[in-house]
């Protein structure tokens, strides 16, 4: 996983649309460079001064970015993708809700074959406060610079625990959301991984849910990799049915596969502090970075 | 969005894979017709979504007209997980010298589909022993690696030969029509030798109907499921009284676990979505208040990129329509302190956290 150093040029796909050019103007506002956007038949026009191109190409060519946020309505975001990687594109953050599964597929596989990273799709993106980048639609207001990583699967619930953090002095390192789809770009694991050697992160937060076996196969990583740092998780949805698509199109219990116990087990197992509650992370933390 | 044995069965007639021949039937009128066409003896096979149906009672062989129709109309009456048969299957009884599963799903940790075969059939795939698992690339199974899996499983001669054809045939099928599962339980071996599928089993990506227009004909498996998605946001229908509403799907499903913590039981899950407008919120209260059985309702969100304003001037607007249940309500985040004085002089009960306002929701049960 590569994520931008502070100022990088940053493209957005789709930046036309009411979503793209509301969260590109955020971007800025928080300090992101936003370079360039894309639209295919708007080159020429301007988005709060950022200048938009017909093709990928083009703005890479213009502004020399090797990241892009895709904001492009799902029927039309493999192509966006595709255009995006071919164009040498090395990250691509991928906002779009409803994406089909095997357009995540082949996307995942392609970005393996030309050595880039994909985030999401069904992300709200990253932030790096102590970077001032934000990539995505995460509300810049419940995050603070600081020594914490948090990786979610929900947007709305690492808003809210960001927000704990925050308030009660624990900043972020890095907050980042790997979707809420069944097929990620970059897992929990890939996440780990990118903290793993970062003298700056102190602890890890991992905010899981029902659905899939992310979290069991990140318990396995701790336990395999030796993973150092400390780490705190929470997991929603004990209370939720089987069988049941909850939201997220990979919230979703299949027979006893991808319980909220299953995974609370496994990360106990692997000697993560589990959360029962959002309130429950930063009291975790307290408690045990104090010793 | 899961299909009917029915459905699932008329892909496979689209698709070359063998089944027995069958009707689906509304009426006696329409039974007696089936019967004619079928053959005696038949199965009358109750066609409902839910799972657990031989157990319960919905699947029946009949050997004259009079025990089909005591056997359809005793199915018709059943409840199976909830659900009511919509309709009945009658299908030629097929005469079985082995059952086996053969099945193409999603593996969400390797991310790619996988094929998993086993030479017993009917029962649950989570407690199968033996089962064959192989890897199907993005773009489609090649013949060697169906072989594998006969090979695998201990399939010779016309077994193997029959097995590859359906096993091929399946993957066209599960990747053109992009399902997330293609499952076939069982898979039979009939008396004289020939393999036929007796079940199926298809859920087709829900995210993917765009591209197959054919199957969002279908009517939604729960009518306000179908009004939610049409408005945008995600609703599950659970069966308890205390309805929970919040923004962002993570955030409801642990809104649910504290309500669960406090003893309470939710009689729905709603996800407002992310950014929601004020029309959204009215959308959603309304039709809360039209689920049955739901004595509160229970609103949690944490504003970001949604406007706590918004949230609070679609709640005031559908409260003061009258007929809304009791609401309880914690919202925190941008712009609270306006969404607050909105809500002032409402009956909309405000707490400072989830836990406080799901411990009052509670305890007024």
């Amino acid at each position: 996983m590569m994520l931008p150093e502070r100022g990088a040029p940053i493209i957005v796909q789709g930046i036309t649309g009411h979503y793209g050019s509301l969260h590109a103007g955020l971007m800025l506002q928080y300090g992101t460079n936003v370079a360039a956007g894309v639209t295919p038949g708007k080159a020429g026009e301007r988005i709060m001064g950022v200048r938009v191109y017909d093709k990928v190409a083009d703005a890479v060519a213009k502004t020399g970015a090797t990241s892009s946020i895709i904001f492009v309505p799902a029927p039309s975001f493999y192509a966006a993708a595709e255009e995006a990687l071919r164009a040498g594109i090395k990250l691509v953050v991928a906002i779009t809700e409803h994406v089909p599964i095997r357009d995540e597929l082949k996307l995942v596989e392609l970005a393996k074959t030309m050595g880039a990273t994909v985030i999401g799709p069904n992300t709200p993106g990253l932030i790096i406060p102590s970077r001032l980048l934000k990539l995505g639609i995460v509300p810049a207001t419940s995050f603070r610079p600081g020594n914490v990583a948090l990786f979610s699967r929900s947007g709305t619930l690492m808003y809210e625990i960001a927000n704990l953090l925050s308030t009660n002095g624990f900043g972020q390192a890095v907050a980042l959301g790997i979707g809420g789809d069944p097929i990620n770009g970059s897992t929990l694991t890939d996440c780990f991984d990118w903290v793993r050697n970062r003298e700056e992160v102190k602890a890890v937060v991992a905010v899981g849910e029902i659905g899939g076996d992310a979290e069991e196969r990140l318990a396995k990583y701790i336990i395999d990799t030796k993973f150092a740092k400390p780490v705190f998780a929470y997991v929603a949805g004990r209370a939720a049915p089987k069988e049941k698509k909850m939201g997220h199109a990979g919230a979703i219990i299949y027979g006893n596969l991808g319980t909220a116990e299953s995974k609370i087990a496994a990360l106990q197992g692997a000697g993560v502090k589990v959360a029962m509650t959002p309130a429950g992370i930063p009291e975790l933390l307290a408690s045990s970075l104090k010793k | 969005m899961r299909l009917f044995e029915y459905q699932g069965k008329d892909l496979f007639r689209k698709y070359g894979i063998p089944i027995p021949e069958s009707v689906v039937v509304r009426t006696d009128a329409e039974l007696d017709s089936a019967l004619q066409k079928v053959g005696l003896p038949a199965v009358v096979k109750a066609q409902v979504l839910a799972g657990g149906r031989g157990k319960a009672g919905g699947v029946a062989v009949v050997k004259s007209r009079d025990e089909a129709r005591k056997a359809a109309s005793r199915i018709r009456q059943l409840r199976i997980g909830g659900e009511r048969p919509s309709s009945l299957l009658v299908e030629r009884a097929t005469p079985i010298r082995e059952e086996m599963y053969l099945s193409i799903t999603l593996d969400r940790g390797t991310r790619s589909f996988v094929i998993i075969g086993a030479r017993v059939g009917g029962v649950d795939v989570e407690s199968m022993q033996g089962k064959i698992m192989e890897p199907v690339p993005v773009d489609g199974l090649k013949e060697w690696a169906a072989k594998s899996v006969a090979f695998r499983m201990n399939l010779w001669g016309q077994d193997e030969a029959q097995f590859v054809r359906i096993l091929m045939d399946l993957e066209r099928l599960c990747r053109e029509e992009e399902c997330e599962l293609a499952e076939i339980n069982p898979l039979a071996i009939s008396g004289d030798g020939t393999m036929v599928a007796l079940d199926s089993k298809i859920v087709i990506d829900d995210n993917a109907l765009f591209r197959h227009h054919e199957f969002s004909q279908l009517p939604p498996e729960d009518p306000l499921e179908g009004e939610a998605s049409k408005d945008g946001f995600s609703f599950v229908r659970l069966d308890g009284d205390l309805a929970v509403v919040g923004n962002g799907a993570g955030l409801v499903l642990s809104t649910l676990d504290l309500v669960a913590d406090a003893g309470g039981v939710p009689a729905c899950f709603l996800d407002l979505g992310g950014g929601s407008q004020q029309e959204r919120v009215e959308a959603a209260l309304r039709l809360v208040k039209k689920l049955p059985n739901t004595k509160r309702v229970l609103v949690n969100i944490f504003g970001g990129i949604t406007r706590t304003t918004d949230v609070a001037a679609g709640l005031k607007k559908v409260v003061g329509e009258g007929g809304m249940q009791p609401i309880y309500a914690r919202i925190s985040g941008a712009e609270e302190a306006q969404a607050r004085s909105l809500l002032a002089g409402t009956p909309v009960k405000l707490y400072p956290t989830a836990a406080e306002a799901v411990k009052a929701a509670v305890s007024k049960a």
